[in-house]
């Protein structure tokens, strides 16, 4: 890896770290779903400045080349990421559900109360 | 004793009004409540302009979340049985005091009407038929208990199952699964014979497109629902 690909990914990654952190000021995504992006981040600089690092990764999982190491733990993060989401989704649609619900019952019981009161 | 008819009902402009006449004429001791599922057509408006008894979901839960409100309705107002009865004309009234007293003569917690015992009325058609079959011998399989029409959506309960879908009702697809799961904690089921008719207007819920995923889904959900211990 040049000198050049190592400072062209650097910035790029701070720059992803500062979009992050404006989007977490602005409240447009919460701390803590926002940390394993930051982990990710973190990661990717670490092997940036240190790509001895992803050499001795390489070996010791026994891949070939250093850039075949990267993809594929890419590829796992990716699979992670999308798994704890389908969780989140999973959990938020139980809720939504739940809350539809007692919305309607809340609704049913309101308008009785109100027609038995006279107002209709 | 306090029956309650649950009525599912999306977009059923077409057919609400005639299910609830049946209901008022053919089932007087029972109440009924309509669960609106978030309508795109004049439900809900009919249903109020007739003074009907509605719960009306703001957002569209589809037929579990539904049925599911409805049991929570139920088990909240102290009923003692609930039934499930379809808001598209396929369910006829004049069956639900047998169920009942079927229900209660015999102590059960659930008789489903069965399309499938006398083989008369409305028979679904011959591939949905083969899939009903399947799930028949799947529940029997699991359970040692045969189930001749496990999809069927005219099915009463005792107030503890009442109290059991309202905690617990899965979203999609629930019958064959619930049966299952019920079966599957030593809860007396039994059927009668029931005749249905062909739906007069509106969609099934279940179309060609979505047959697939229907058959694994539910094939999944009863292994999972065999298999859960609480």
């Amino acid at each position: 890896m040049s000198l050049r690909t190592q400072i062209i990914v650097a910035v790029a990654v701070i720059i992803a770290l500062l979009v992050l952190s404006g989007m977490i000021k602005k409240k447009k995504i919460e701390v803590r779903f926002a940390l394993i992006w930051y982990l990710l981040a973190l990661v990717i600089l670490v092997l940036d400045i240190f790509p001895g690092l992803l050499d001795k990764a390489t070996a010791f999982m026994g891949v070939g080349l250093a850039v075949n190491m990267l993809f594929f733990m890419g590829f796992c993060f990716a699979l992670v990421i999308i798994f704890v989401m389908t969780l989140w989704v999973s959990r938020l649609s139980m809720k939504v559900k739940q809350l539809t619900q007692e919305l309607a019952l809340l609704d049913k019981k309101l308008s009785e109360t109100d027609m038995a009161q006279g107002k209709g | 004793m306090k029956k309650l008819v649950i009525i599912p009902a999306y977009n059923e402009e077409g057919n609400i009004e005639k299910t609830v006449t049946d209901i008022e004429k053919n089932a007087p001791d029972f109440d009924y409540v309509i669960v609106n599922d978030c309508s795109t057509d004049h439900t809900y408006q009919i249903c109020q302009e007739k003074g009907y008894n509605v719960i009306n979901l703001p957002v569209n839960l589809g037929i579990g979340g539904g049925v599911q409100t409805g049991y929570m309705y139920g088990w909240r107002n102290g009923y003692d049985i609930a039934v499930q009865f379809d808001g598209d004309g396929q369910h006829t009234a004049s069956f639900l005091n047998t169920m009942a007293d079927y229900l209660t003569k015999n102590h059960l917690d659930m008789v489903i009407g069965s399309r499938y015992i006398t083989k008369d009325g409305f028979q679904s058609s011959g591939i949905r038929r083969a899939g009903i079959r399947y799930f028949t011998w799947l529940i029997k399989l699991l359970t040692g208990q045969k189930i001749t029409d496990p999809t069927s959506g005219m099915r009463m309960v005792n107030r503890d199952i009442i109290e059991l879908f309202a905690k617990d009702y899965p979203k999609d697809y629930p019958e064959p699964e619930t049966v299952t799961f019920i079966l599957k904690r030593k809860k007396r089921v039994a059927e009668i014979p029931v005749l249905m008719n062909a739906r007069e207007a509106g969609v099934s819920s279940i179309s060609p497109l979505n047959a697939v995923y229907y058959m694994i889904k539910v094939t999944m959900s009863i292994l999972f629902a065999a298999g859960k211990r609480k």
